[in-house]
């Protein structure tokens, strides 16, 4: 870029000696330098985003503004924070700017570059939200240790002599001038460095073959045939930072005596051949490329090959192939290139960031290189980011790291906060790693134990919604298209693997073909020729080894949870609903205002709309395809309008119970009213059971009534009872009646819907002292009214819901008795890892509730009473990471403190009461009662089980799921048929509920409904409901906002 | 957008008019620049595809009369490779990245998108010759998935309506030059 304004004439024409090349550094050094420097990033990325033309306007404005002499416009290679490009650079502060645009040229020149201010509405702000003025100051560039690409971002890799300044070639005057050909091996070989292609193996002990050959003619190759889909290292490296790999070559050929080398790009990366054949010339033509090199005896011809399209030729032996001019096939091996190269002469080929990290090497000695990264690899490794993560982009970190610390405190974390899934690394010969690696530290050696591979550094992180299975078939379809021939393994196998891939992401799968992959995927591996055939099973055997669950729901439930595979899904909210709403089908008859009919299509599958209007979680909406557009239908609240305003009973057809086996649901809360309901409506006479003196379990007596008002819930209830369901209340398992018992009595199948009701102690000294009211035990008592109250001081252990609900609760009572509210939440985690919902930390915040974050009680203190008089906690930090993922909480010594306090409750945890059982049933070791997946049958043939009772704590929607689905295998294991089931599925799949707001009016800007909340200081006053329903007009509007992805189909 | 459907017959004919007019003689001029033996021969077949869009029979007898190399190796070479083609190709060439990351990301929708807009399947040409539309396993800008580039220049962070204004440029650029 002609951006220098050197007054001095820099010499050009050929470096004859070393000294001629330092002379010239320090003449380049010398010139004039411009007081200030602008690096507009001319990467891919950046340039795709308009970096041109912000760099015409900085010029531009430059010029207008007189400053055209003092200002270098400087264009670069790669900063690497691509996700955030076009990134602007400004020099000597080190001002970042990301996400530039060409109209904001001119305040940058304005206010940085003539008045010295930050703009602070264009730098990257941390998560705190506090602007991050410079480019260390960035998590995403602080993380990373920079070797390779030191200059990548930095110099223009267009311009020989900003390479030369920055030290460029003073490793080839080293060798040249000092070493001899054995001791740069001996260095190389020391350092430890492996091969960055992805195999690993020792660069010092390949070059050591090669340059033990004797012949007259040796060569060597630099491979940046880079065809793994999802990795652009190579080409981010090759365009940001060209020298340093031809000086890597130059100095590797000198140690193996080689005088000719090729480099081979593939033909998808234009900008990299550009560079390369600027490099070349300028190379060329400053004597560091030819005869003679440096005055030296060594003499190097390098050639540029253009690759023509073929993955295969990433592989040594197709490259030289495709280099001879031939199809790019693979041959055996041996003889080893080393052996018997290119055109059967010795010849050693190496990767992209191989030769880019010799340079340092040679400079810095291997000592030095030896002590970044780990003991069996060492130095640093350059990744791709790509996939759902915030910060994607081109990073390098020392061996070692972590791939938590790649993808949440480089990468920043998964986009729009969903939840990790899956890593893939090494591209289509790798594998998929789950969350159990998260704090594996990356190495050759610990990914390829994992049953991933480095490969060349491909890093594509996935969330919840990829599907792994259409992932692994993503692979085969890229290797089975890309494989040459050659083989049969590969060429036959590869179009197997992806046939019953294919079915089995069609829901046409059967178990048998899960260990039909298996041995085939290992038979490929085994017998092909290539690593093109040996590493294309790994996607299909990591996924099956991590995540053999997804494939199983393909092929036995036809449930795709990531709603990606499209034989499977008609619409993702319907999809990912537990209980299999037709959500897409009631929101359009909203829409029409047709309020009945909506309710029957919800009715179908779940009997409670109020109540989930009000406190399901809604995995529809996270699922929502709106989302991508402005924000999700708000799906909860549409559905509690029309659970509140269209009564439920008129719009079930109810069935007089026509079948003659009983059954018996014990419990009545969402699991066991589902089952009940869905029973009643295949024909079975149904009794539930339930201890307390209420039906509705946990929706009962967990939740308050400011969440739950409890009309709504006997409301909902009563429709399933007038279907004639009959619910005994007061009665329990173990006191009153035992599964021995009701099979006695008559009953031919039990399901057991039992809650985990019971709170976990806080297992600190005196905690079961007068004032400790467990936390499941005081919403209890605050639901039926028995009485409960709460002292004047209160405090609440816990972090997630019913935490929250004693803790507001409390604050209630405090509000209504005319007291003070005094309610203090302790949590040992911070707020980021607190499982309570968001809107609910709000809320409580609202109300007047105090939180105590990573602080865990090490004593409750009594008074002189033997009462409660104050919890002493200790103060904790965050530590390592659970297995979950949680940064797991340590104590801090000596940082104990009292909270002054009259009552605490624990809600710590909640766990399954099993002391009816005298151990007919298989239990977990975590104490919930061992059931099938599928068809729910425990290990007595005749009792079922599903909800909290097997999942342990978990959400009322996947109660009421299993709950239906129980329902269908009791129906089953009876009559030996799912007529309910099947009749559901026929009328949803037949429906096509037509369009309420035509297509072209769609797009309309029609923002989420937002809903009226009770304001904070009156509804403490009282258990009065919270949030309110949304009005008919608004109900229609928001579920007009529905795309209508089923009708896709 | 409804694409303009031309009938077999038309489109035999434009094929007729091109290569009737296939000039051979700039071959010599490519074989001499690029080739001093066989291995020179996948940059001869890449200047003799850059001249002339894609590798018609008589481009390749040329090539195979001019190296001396006979004409079932150039077939193997052009058949293994999938830069080369020989079939024409459209005026502007708009290829969609099907990498992991932009399939992860949402690459097939975009594809599709870009499908029913110009109304051509993946490899193949629209019969006016106007667009060729290809995939690619990764074009390297995984960070700005899903990602197309139309004339090599890179479009990324697709959606469907920037899908459509990015098409847009050509497709009204076609339009125009159709009224002849």
């Amino acid at each position: 870029m002609e951006t220098e304004t050197g007054v001095l004439p820099v010499p050009s024409g050929r470096l004859t000696s070393i000294q001629a090349l330092r002379d010239y550094r320090d003449r380049v050094c010398a010139r004039p330098a411009a007081e200030k420097t602008v690096r507009v990033c001319m990467d891919t990325a950046c340039r795709a985003g308009g970096g041109e033309e912000i760099m015409r306007a900085f010029e531009r404005e430059l010029e207008r503004r007189g400053l055209g002499g003092s200002v270098a416009v400087r264009a670069t290679g790669c900063h690497g924070f691509c996700a955030r490009g076009p990134v602007v650079a400004l020099d000597p502060e080190g001002v970042f700017y990301q996400m530039v645009e060409p109209g904001d040229v001119s305040e940058i020149v304005a206010r940085t570059i003539v008045r010295g201010e930050v703009v602070t509405h264009l730098t990257y702000h941390d998560a705190e939200g506090s602007p991050c003025l410079r480019q260390p100051d960035i998590p995403f560039f602080s993380g990373q240790k920079r070797v390779v690409l030191r200059n990548c971002g930095t110099i223009d890799p267009t311009d020989i002599d900003a390479y030369i300044a920055r030290g460029g070639y003073e490793a080839l005057a080293k060798a040249l001038g000092t070493m001899s050909p054995r001791e740069v091996l001996e260095t190389v070989r020391a350092s430890g460095l492996r091969g960055r292609g992805g195999g690993g193996f020792s660069t010092g002990v390949k070059w050591e073959f090669a340059a033990a050959q004797r012949s007259e003619k040796k060569y060597v190759i630099c491979n940046a045939d880079e065809g793994d889909p999802g990795a652009f290292m190579d080409r981010g490296l090759l365009e940001g930072d060209t020298h340093a790999v031809i000086e890597g070559m130059l100095i590797g050929a000198f140690a193996m005596g080689a005088d000719e080398g090729f480099v081979y790009c593939r033909a998808e990366y234009p900008g990299a051949i550009k560079h390369l054949r600027i490099a070349l010339a300028q190379g060329e033509a400053r004597g560091l490329i030819g005869e003679h090199i440096l005055g030296s005896d060594f003499s190097f011809s390098l050639h540029i090959k253009e690759g023509a399209g073929a993955f295969v030729c990433g592989e040594e032996t197709a490259l030289m192939a495709s280099i001879e001019g031939r199809r790019g096939m693979p041959r055996t091996r041996p003889p080893f290139p080393a052996v018997s190269g290119l055109w059967g002469r010795p010849t050693n080929i190496n990767n992209v960031e191989t030769w880019a990290n010799v340079p340092p090497i040679i400079t810095n000695g291997a000592e030095w290189y030896r002590t970044i990264g780990t003991q069996n690899s060492p130095g640093t490794k350059v990744f791709s980011l790509a996939g759902k993560l915030n910060n994607t982009g081109l990073v390098e970190v020392p061996m070692g790291a972590t791939l938590r610390e790649l993808i949440f405190d480089i990468g920043g974390g998964i986009t729009r906060n969903r939840r990790f899934k899956a890593v893939q690394m090494g591209g289509p010969s790798g594998g998929c790693l789950s969350e159990q690696h998260l704090d594996l530290p990356v190495d050759y050696d610990s990914l390829r134990d994992a049953g991933a591979i480095m490969g060349s550094g491909g890093v594509i992180v996935m969330d919840e919604t990829t599907c792994m299975v259409d992932l692994a078939r993503f692979f085969v379809n890229f290797t089975q298209a890309e494989s040459c021939g050659k083989c049969t393994p590969c060429r036959l196998g590869t179009k197997r693997m992806l046939e019953i891939l294919t079915r089995i992401t069609n829901g046409e799968g059967t178990m048998d073909d899960l260990d039909r992959l298996e041995k085939l995927a290992h038979t490929i591996k085994a017998t092909s020729l290539c690593g093109l055939g040996q590493t294309a099973p790994n996607p299909v055997l990591s996924t099956l080894k991590y995540f053999r669950q997804e494939y199983e729901d393909h092929i036995l439930e036809k449930h795709c949870s990531a709603c990606q595979c499209e034989g499977l899904v008609k619409a993702p909210c319907s999809h990912t609903c537990p209980a299999g709403v037709d959500t897409s089908s009631y929101l359009a008859l909203v829409a029409a205002g047709q309020f009945k009919e909506a309710m029957a299509v919800h009715m179908e599958r779940n009997p409670l709309p109020s109540i989930c209007g009000r406190v399901c979680h809604h995995p529809c909406e996270s699922m929502c395809k709106r989302s991508e557009l402005d924000d999700a239908v708000s799906v909860a609240a549409v559905k509690r309008f029309m659970g509140d305003i269209a009564p439920s009973t008129e719009s079930v057809r109810p069935r007089p119970p026509d079948q003659v086996k009983r059954v018996a649901v014990v419990g009545s809360g969402p699991a066991g009213l589902s089952c009940a309901y869905q029973l009643a409506l295949a024909g079975f006479p149904v009794t539930v059971f339930e201890a307390l003196p209420v039906s509705g379990g946990m929706l009962a007596v967990g939740l308050p009534a400011f969440r739950m008002p409890k009309d709504v819930v006997a409301r909902e209830i009563e429709a399933i009872v007038d279907l004639g369901v009959e619910i005994r209340l007061g009665v329990a398992l173990g006191r009153d009646f035992s599964l021995d018992s009701l099979l006695a009595d008559g009953y031919e199948a039990v399901f057991l819907a039992l809650g985990t009701q019971v709170s976990s102690p806080l297992g600190v000294a005196n905690d079961d002292a007068p004032g400790v009211l467990p936390g499941m035990d005081f919403l209890r008592d605050v639901n039926l009214d028995n009485g409960a109250s709460v002292g004047d001081r209160v405090v609440v252990v816990g972090g997630g819901s019913v935490a929250m609900d004693a803790a507001r609760c409390a604050l209630r009572l405090q509000a209504m008795d005319g007291r003070q509210r005094d309610v203090t939440l302790v949590y040992r985690r911070s707020r980021e890892e607190m499982p309570a919902y968001e809107w609910e930390i709000v809320e409580g915040d609202e109300e007047g509730l105090r939180f105590e974050y990573l602080a865990a009680p090490a004593r409750v203190v009594l008074g002189d009473d033997g009462r409660v008089s104050g919890l002493e906690c200790v103060r904790m930090e965050l530590g390592e990471p659970d297995e979950g993922g949680r940064r797991r909480p340590r104590p801090l010594p000596g940082t104990e403190f009292v909270v002054p306090c009259d009552t605490i409750i624990p809600a710590i945890g909640l766990s399954l009461d099993m002391s009816w059982s005298s151990g007919e049933l298989e239990t977990s070791p975590r104490g919930t009662i061992v059931a099938d997946r599928f068809d729910f049958q425990t290990s007595h043939p005749k009792v079922f089980a599903g909800g909290d009772a097997v999942r342990g704590p978990s959400t009322l929607i996947e109660a009421i799921g299993d709950g239906q689905r129980a329902a269908f295998a009791i129906e089953d294991a009876l009559t030996g048929a799912r007529v309910r089931e099947d009749y559901l599925r026929t009328i949803q799949e037949a429906r096509k509920v037509p369009r309420a707001v035509p297509l072209d009016r769609l797009e309309e800007d029609v923002e989420r409904v937002t809903t009226q909340h009770l304001p904070a200081d009156s509804r403490v006053m009282s258990f009065a409901e919270v949030v309110q329903t949304i009005t008919a007009e608004q109900a229609r509007c928001e579920a007009g906002r529905c795309l209508r992805c089923d009708l896709e189909h | 957008m409804p694409r303009r459907v031309l009938t077999p017959e038309r489109g035999l004919e434009g094929l007729g008019r091109e290569v009737a007019a296939l000039d051979l003689a700039p071959l010599a001029q490519i074989v001499a620049e690029r080739y001093a033996s066989s291995g020179d021969l996948i940059p001869v077949l890449q200047g003799a595809q850059r001249h002339y869009g894609y590798l018609p029979d008589e481009v390749v007898t040329e090539i195979a009369r001019l190296t001396g190399l006979p004409a079932s190796r150039l077939f193997g070479v052009i058949t293994f490779y999938a830069q080369f083609s020989t079939v024409p190709r459209g005026r502007h060439k708009v290829c969609v990245c099907q990498g992991t990351a932009c399939h992860v990301r949402g690459g097939h929708g975009v594809l599709r998108a870009v499908e029913s807009e110009l109304g051509v399947k993946p490899g193949t040409t629209s019969d006016d010759l106007e667009y060729t539309l290809e995939t690619a396993a990764c074009l390297g800008a995984c960070s700005l998935a899903p990602v197309m580039t139309i004339d090599g220049r890179y479009f990324g962070k697709l959606t469907g309506h920037k899908v459509t204004a990015a098409l847009g440029q050509i497709v009204g650029d076609g339009e125009e030059s159709d009224g002849d």
